[in-house]
Formats: C-alpha cells, sequence, structure tokens
C-alpha cells in the first residue's frame, strides 16, 4: 500500500512538473501484448500530456498478476503510419519475463529475430513479423539509434510498436519524478525516430 | 503454422516411446498377450509421431514456400474491408476471415479474403481500414503473403 501510495504521489508530482493531465486510471484497451497482460488493459494513476519535444501521449503505471506480482511504468505514444511499413516491432530487454506460450507443439509464425546489430542484441532481444521488410530495419536502426538505444535510455527500458501504437515500459516500481522523465523521453525519441523514417 | 520446440519433443518423445513398448517386449521375452497390448498402444504413439512429423514437414514446406515469396515478390498494400472471427480456434488462437482490398503494383486492385491463424492480441487489432504490407507470387500474384 505504501508502494502505491508512493507511485500515486510520483505521478502527481511529475504530472505537475511536466504539465499534464493527471488521471487516477485510464483505459488504453488490448493494443500491445504488455496491456493485454493488464487487468482491464487499464494504467492506474496516469497522466496525459507531451511526453516529448514533439510527441503526445500517456504515461501510467501498469500491474499484472501471474503467480506474483509484476509493477511496469509504461509511457503510450501513437506513431501515424506506421502499420504499413512495420506492422510489429518488439525491443524487449534481455532477460524480462514474456509470456512463454509454447504449451502447444504447433504456432502460428508469428515473429522473427532481428539479430543484425550485437550493440542491440547485448541488450534487447528485437523481434518483428516473419515477413518484416529488413531494408526498413537497417534504415530504421541507424548507428544514431542503435547508440542511443544502447546507452542511453533506463537500464530496463524495452518498448513494443504494435498496429501504430508505441509502448516504452520500465519495469521498477516506483522511478520517482526523474525515472517517469526518462521513460517519457526515450519513448518519445523512438516515436520521433519510427515516426521519421516512416515519413521517408 | 510451424512446429516449435515442445512439438519436436513430443514428436521424438512419443515416436521413441512408441517404438520402445513395441519392440521391447518382444526383446525383453515378455509373455505374447502383454506384448501385444504394449505393440498396440506402441504402434499408435508411433503412428501419432508420424502424422505430426507430416504435419511439421508440410508447415516447414509451406514456410519455405512463403519466405521466397517474400524475398521475391511484389511488394503491396492490403487493406482490411471486413473483419470476421469463423469461432474456431486452433491451439487457443483464432482463425480469422479478413476481406482484404489487396493492391499489387502492376497487377491492379481486387478484393479477396483470406483466412488466417492469429495469436489472440494480433487477432484483435485486425479491425476494417488498417492497411498491412503484403506480398504477390510473382509467377502468380493471386497467391500473396500477408504481413500482420
Amino acid at each position: 500500500m505504501a508502494d502505491l501510495d508512493a507511485t500515486f504521489a510520483a505521478f502527481a508530482a511529475f504530472a505537475a512538473e511536466r504539465g499534464l493531465e493527471p488521471l487516477p486510471a485510464l483505459g488504453l484497451g488490448a493494443l500491445t501484448p504488455l496491456l493485454v497482460e493488464s487487468k482491464h488493459c487499464q494504467v492506474a494513476p496516469a497522466a496525459r500530456g507531451r511526453l516529448g519535444s514533439e510527441t503526445d501521449g500517456v504515461v501510467g503505471h501498469l500491474a499484472y498478476t501471474r503467480n506474483k506480482t509484476f509493477r511496469f511504468n509504461v509511457a503510450l505514444a501513437e506513431v501515424h503510419g506506421s502499420t504499413a511499413l512495420a506492422p510489429r516491432l518488439f525491443c524487449v530487454r534481455s532477460g524480462r519475463s514474456t509470456r512463454d506460450d509454447e504449451f502447444y507443439g504447433f504456432e502460428a509464425r508469428y515473429s522473427k529475430l532481428w539479430t543484425e546489430s550485437t550493440a542491440l542484441n547485448q541488450r534487447y532481444t528485437i523481434s518483428t513479423s516473419p515477413y518484416q521488410d529488413p531494408n526498413w530495419m537497417r534504415q530504421l536502426f541507424s548507428p544514431a539509434l542503435v547508440d542511443y538505444l544502447a546507452t542511453e535510455p533506463p537500464a530496463d527500458f524495452s518498448f513494443e510498436l504494435a498496429y501504430g501504437i508505441l509502448l516504452g515500459s520500465v519495469e521498477s516500481d516506483d522511478p520517482g519524478a526523474d525515472g517517469l522523465a526518462a521513460l517519457c523521453e526515450a519513448t518519445a525519441h523512438v516515436a520521433e525516430r519510427i515516426a521519421r523514417e516512416c515519413g521517408e | 503454422m510451424q512446429v516449435n520446440r515442445t512439438g519436436i519433443w513430443l514428436i521424438g518423445f512419443f515416436g521413441l516411446l512408441g517404438l520402445a513398448m513395441c519392440v521391447g517386449p518382444v526383446l525383453a521375452g515378455a509373455p505374447a498377450e502383454a506384448s501385444l497390448i504394449l505393440a498396440s498402444t506402441g504402434a499408435i504413439f508411433v503412428l501419432v509421431a508420424a502424422g505430426l512429423g507430416w504435419y511439421a514437414r508440410h508447415a516447414r514446406a509451406k514456410a519455405a514456400h512463403q519466405d521466397w515469396i517474400f524475398r521475391n515478390g511484389i511488394k503491396g498494400s492490403a487493406t482490411i474491408l471486413e473483419v470476421g472471427n469463423s469461432h474456431t480456434t486452433v491451439n487457443e488462437m483464432p482463425l480469422m476471415k479478413l476481406k482484404l482490398a489487396l493492391d499489387i503494383p502492376g497487377v491492379g486492385r481486387s478484393e479477396v479474403t483470406r483466412r488466417e491463424v492469429m495469436p489472440v492480441f494480433t487477432a484483435n487489432r485486425m479491425d476494417a481500414g488498417l492497411t498491412l504490407p503484403a506480398y504477390a507470387n510473382p509467377e502468380d500474384p493471386a497467391e500473396f503473403i500477408l504481413v500482420w
């Protein structure tokens, strides 16, 4: 309970500092795999407004329970026009627990690992649709973006791009206002980079 | 569909256990009646493993063909016009029925229907108006893969 109070306090302070609209809770819908895990696809508390220099969105606290309770802080932004070029792109911190559906011997051909960057492989597991255009991926993951993702975001940062929605996330229970700011900046940076690549 | 590590393990397990049940009792000199019962069960296991193996091989060949279309195909787009759930699931994944406006450069626009088995998360995101990449077979443009 004390942790949750600290989370609400951190979000209130962050919203006030950045001029965001504070919200007690917000249902975002089943937009990305991580949101699907959350009860009612909801974040609570949340704040809505400007995440980065050109990016508006929502930042919120997400929790789900599967054997134990997992807590994330997430930032969500729309990336218009990305679906036609990259329907799904998941860049998940290496070692993060994700749902493993290998209960059955056969599965849909759902994803393919993208392993062309050693620097990113050390920190992330990157997967896409099996038929994702590799040239577009190489252009997106320019040396500048690779360098940024390898060094700048918070240590446990991951992102999921799914059908035009980008969800950045960190796993800390109580990141504080500075941690939320770092999450928003990393998510906005990735969103703006993807949007620029889609625009080209 | 594709076989995964669990599938390979299951094929190996049923195949080897079935073979052991067919041959083991005879080699161990077990009574004829017990050997027959075990061998019958073992034969069913072997048949199940062979069936799964055949399906895995068929799926692999189909995947290789789709990979060829992806590498050599004509890149276009497919806009979803209608989404229908067939209410059929394969290993808890819904079989979705999509009506698409397929637009392939040099071939033209056409309306087609497509059935795809998708994870639940992806199936939930399929909606009318969504435009997805598509690759058409250059030798048979009616054949295409949908990138979802």
